[in-house]
């Protein structure tokens, strides 16, 4: 059940009134029920994922907070009897023991996400391999259909087990209170990853019905709706056109297609997130925020704190920070301080981490190898810019360069943005040859002429519909540059008279129907980060 | 609280370490600052930082790390 069709705004529809005709004791029950009826319609099959993931993780989380408890008590007892090393040997010891638990819980649930999403790859990779080698080897490969939103609720599940080990929190002891928590029907699909303490209060309190939250929450989801059926899905055609016929349309061509894909990509996204927050809303529950104007952002760091956030979030929390403060890395740090020096060396356990983060982000987006490159493209663009910054500061105070101006920002936005859309080149071409084919190709055949002499009318969009997308993308452009500066939209608008303020939706609305783009039977097509 | 400050200070000179209450919260400490950050905390005060302890509150401003550090040589 797509976001975006008619089909999510009944549910949704039935959803809320059932949910606020529901005794206020009983709403989180209403809204698991709820929930689970979502998940059954996009597959029976898949429900058996996620009620293993669900199983295995609460009796993992319940299994340590047992644990964590009677040693709390224990140790308590025990302490004044204990000197500084024994504590120490207690506290390594009772972790020892918690590992116990967390290790084949997080191996049983990232196994499952890993044969169900990366088999496939590895079992072709290897075959090619064994071919080479002519070992006369051949591993059967199955391809697996992907559970709906299965690495969002895999990540949201494993964060909350994380956070228990840590002692960050108490563990959900009741077994449909913690279902709930993984399965709400508007962030399964394609996020935000929730956390625990943010996220399960607002589902388990009984909300009550507002009028000012619907509306907001009703005016996010037509944005969002906008940015998806009337911005990416229009950029989608171009898009397909040049990076599906990549010899045909090369040199400019490539570039505009990047520049469109980034715009499709952040519409799809955005919008999605925007529907599901909406969603929500309405419900009385605030996702965590996603995305933060990344297009504007001044530094490849500073996209990935504005772009998935919450993913970004995830692997910072759960697999740089462990990563960069192991006693491994803190020794490589220390090693490489008397080997590079102490710059190089100060910088080593967070360089390294940094990178196998990138590889994961890579990954995570699919099995294959221009993901596997798109991720090693943005750690060497972040390691180089960690390795050169400070030289390029002090280069910029010999030069006199003014820092503190829009001449220096908008340069910096722009850079940014540059880099990005080659990242992007990575991941929409077919496979790492072709984009590195079409980046050639960029450079070489580069011919400004085809944004003037009509080459654009040749990428599958109409003139209509080319002014519909450049005019569409200058309206999110201006909204996203309002609340940069710190205007908050909805509120503005409704502070509004009533006659604007209508204008304004019914406008939004009649974009929709006009200006969307919907297939057969008016089924818009699937948002891309459903399938990851 | 001084080698504390020597140690900021070392780390990134541009920040107004006593002025500011949130210096995660606020985006001027980002993840390569603490993890830079936590090495020098260990070795300066034979203490072991868990990523458990990566928390804001624990980093928002020069109190709060002192006293992280003073749990951690407690614990």
């Amino acid at each position: 059940m797509a976001f975006t069709s008619v089909q999510f705004v009944v549910f949704l529809l039935l959803a809320a009134t059932s949910y606020f005709l529901t005794p206020k004791r009983y709403r989180w029950v209403t809204l698991l029920i709820v929930n689970y009826i979502f998940y059954f319609m996009a597959g029976a099959w898949y429900f058996i994922y996620l009620l293993a993931t669900t199983i295995t993780i609460y009796f993992a989380g319940l299994k340590l907070g047992n644990m964590a408890a009677k040693n709390k008590a224990a140790f308590a007892v025990a302490k004044k009897d204990l000197d500084k090393e024994q504590k120490k040997a207690w506290k390594s010891n009772f972790t020892k023991k918690k590992r116990r638990v967390l290790i084949p819980a997080l191996l049983f649930n990232f196994g499952i996400l890993a044969v169900l999403k990366y088999s496939g790859f590895v079992g072709i990779n290897l075959n090619a391999l064994f071919a080479k080698l002519s070992m006369g080897v051949e591993i059967p490969i199955r391809s697996f259909l992907l559970p709906l939103g299965i690495s969002f609720y895999t990540f949201q599940s494993v964060a909350y087990l994380i956070d228990v080990y840590r002692e960050k929190y108490e563990p959900e002891r009741n077994l449909a209170k913690f279902a709930l928590f993984i399965s709400f029907f508007p962030q399964i699909v394609q996020g935000p990853i929730g956390r625990f303490n943010d996220l399960a209060e607002q589902l388990y309190r009984p909300n009550s019905f507002s009028f000012e939250r619907v509306k907001f929450g009703v005016q996010l989801m037509l944005w969002g709706a906008f940015k998806k059926l009337v911005i990416a899905d229009r950029a989608k055609v171009i898009v397909d056109t040049v990076f599906g016929f990549p010899e045909t349309f090369g040199g400019t061509y490539v570039a505009v297609a990047a520049v469109i894909y980034c715009i499709q990509l952040y519409g799809d996204f955005s919008g999605g997130i925007d529907i599901a927050t909406g969603a929500a809303q309405i419900l009385g529950i605030q996702l965590e925020k996603n995305f933060e104007r990344p297009y504007l952002a001044t530094s490849i760091p500073d996209f990935w704190r504005r772009w998935h956030i919450t993913l970004g979030a995830w692997f910072r929390d759960y697999v740089f920070y462990p990563l960069s403060l192991s006693k491994f890395f803190m020794k490589v740090g220390k090693k490489g301080r008397k080997v590079f020096g102490n710059y190089i060396g100060k910088l080593l356990p967070v360089l390294i981490p940094q990178f196998i983060v990138f590889f994961l982000i890579g990954i995570w987006h699919g099995a294959e190898w221009k993901y596997i490159a798109f991720g090693f493209y943005n750690g060497t663009l972040i390691v180089l810019g960690i390795l050169f910054d400070q030289p390029l500061k002090k280069l910029m105070e010999k030069l006199q360069i003014k820092t503190e101006c829009f001449s220096w920002h908008f340069f910096q936005v722009l850079r940014t943005f540059i880099l990005v859309a080659l990242g992007k080149i990575i991941t929409r071409a077919p496979g790492v040859s072709a984009s590195a084919y079409l980046m050639h190709s960029m450079v070489r055949n580069w011919d400004a002429d085809i944004l003037t002499n009509g080459g654009l009318l040749k990428l599958g969009l109409d003139t209509q519909d080319l002014w519909v997308l450049l005019f569409s993308t200058l309206v999110l452009l201006c909204i996203s540059l309002l609340q940069e500066s710190g205007i908050q939209i909805r509120e503005a608008l409704s502070k509004q008279n009533l006659l604007f303020r209508w204008i304004i939706y019914l406008a939004a609305i009649f974009s929709l129907i006009l200006f969307g783009v919907y297939g057969l039977n008016y089924n818009a097509s699937d948002f891309i980060y459903r399938g990851f | 609280m001084e080698t504390l400050m020597k140690i900021l200070v070392e780390l990134r000179p541009d920040v107004d370490f006593e002025e500011n209450k949130e210096l995660v919260d606020s985006g001027e400490l980002d993840s390569f600052d603490i993890v830079s950050l936590v090495g020098e905390l260990c070795d300066a005060y034979d203490i072991e930082v868990g990523a458990e302890d990566i928390v804001p509150e624990n980093f928002n401003s020069v109190e709060a790390i002192m006293a992280l550090v003073e749990r951690l040589q407690e614990d």
